[in-house]
């Protein structure tokens, strides 16, 4: 089954790569250095994703103290910093062809950023604290906390005046962007969500087998 | 605006790397796992199968 559903995410991916490359055309403006969105915007909403999973697995395990509330917190809390990572990092990278710069301390960059030392913060936390069952306890009020700074990112390029532009697609009001492009970004919205929900399961297991090993 | 088909590359270059990394790092810590499972799971098995013969040091026979 976890073979299968590995099978579909790596045909998703490739899809998307396919939808990005060959089904997208080449944006007017920026040229083909464009095709990082693909990639950039689909790491983001996986983080967003991803920590708001661990807000409600954490507010899950502090009111029934279940541990496969707080197996699927740490988990997603991983996954989203690795995520949050490579949305940094290939932001970094559009935007020195684009901005002429590889960084700015602009509202969105510095917001992105605590919220990736946030997250690094809870991983941290959980493995300095030897009895498991307050480290857990610990992690969830950090988790619940944290995520509060998830609508600070997506609306600071409204709040602020910032380098980066405004979002896209997750906007009200009517979309600007053409159709193929937008499909594109949707078919690897899709195949993100799918490796997310991959790599989360394939945490959470493993953790559940870690537990069972030190008990 | 030139293509800068180098950055794209970079970007999703990187992107690979990592979640092929982090793919790795799943898998090999998922089969160590099962391994030690597997292995205590044979030692639990064997000791109930073989009882324990008694201790030598219970009594000494004069």
């Amino acid at each position: 089954m976890r073979r299968l559903f590995g099978g579909v995410t790596l045909v998703g991916l490739l899809t998307g790569l396919v939808m990005g490359f060959g089904i997208a055309p080449r944006e007017a403006t920026q040229g083909n250095v464009q095709r990082i969105m693909y990639l950039h915007v689909p790491s983001v909403w996986v983080a967003y994703l991803a920590f708001g999973v661990v807000l409600v697995a954490s507010i899950a395990y502090l009111v029934r103290r279940a541990e496969s509330a707080d197996r699927l917190a740490h988990a997603s809390a991983e996954v989203g910093v690795l995520f949050t990572g490579l949305t940094i990092a290939t932001g970094s990278i559009w935007g020195k062809p684009t901005w002429g710069t590889w960084w700015t301390w602009d509202a969105r960059l510095t917001s992105v950023s605590i919220l990736f030392v946030m997250y690094l913060g809870y991983l941290l936390l959980r493995g300095m604290i030897d009895d498991r069952e307050r480290g857990a306890r610990f992690a969830a009020v950090l988790g619940i906390v944290a995520a509060f700074n998830i609508p600070l990112v997506h609306f600071s390029v409204y709040w602020w005046r910032t380098l980066h532009q405004p979002p896209s697609l997750m906007k009200p009001g009517p979309g600007t962007m053409p159709g193929i492009i937008v499909a594109a970004l949707l078919a690897n919205f899709a195949a993100f969500t799918l490796l997310y929900v991959y790599f989360v399961t394939r945490r959470a297991r493993l953790l559940r087998l870690e537990a069972e090993a030190e008990a | 605006m030139p293509d800068n088909w180098g950055f794209v590359l970079a970007a999703y270059g990187l992107a690979a790397v990592v979640l092929i990394a982090y793919w790795r790092f799943l898998s090999r810590r998922e089969k160590e796992l099962e391994d030690a499972t597997a292995i205590r799971h044979d030692l639990r098995q064997g000791s109930s199968s073989h009882p324990r013969s008694e201790p030598a040091s219970e009594r000494p026979s004069l």
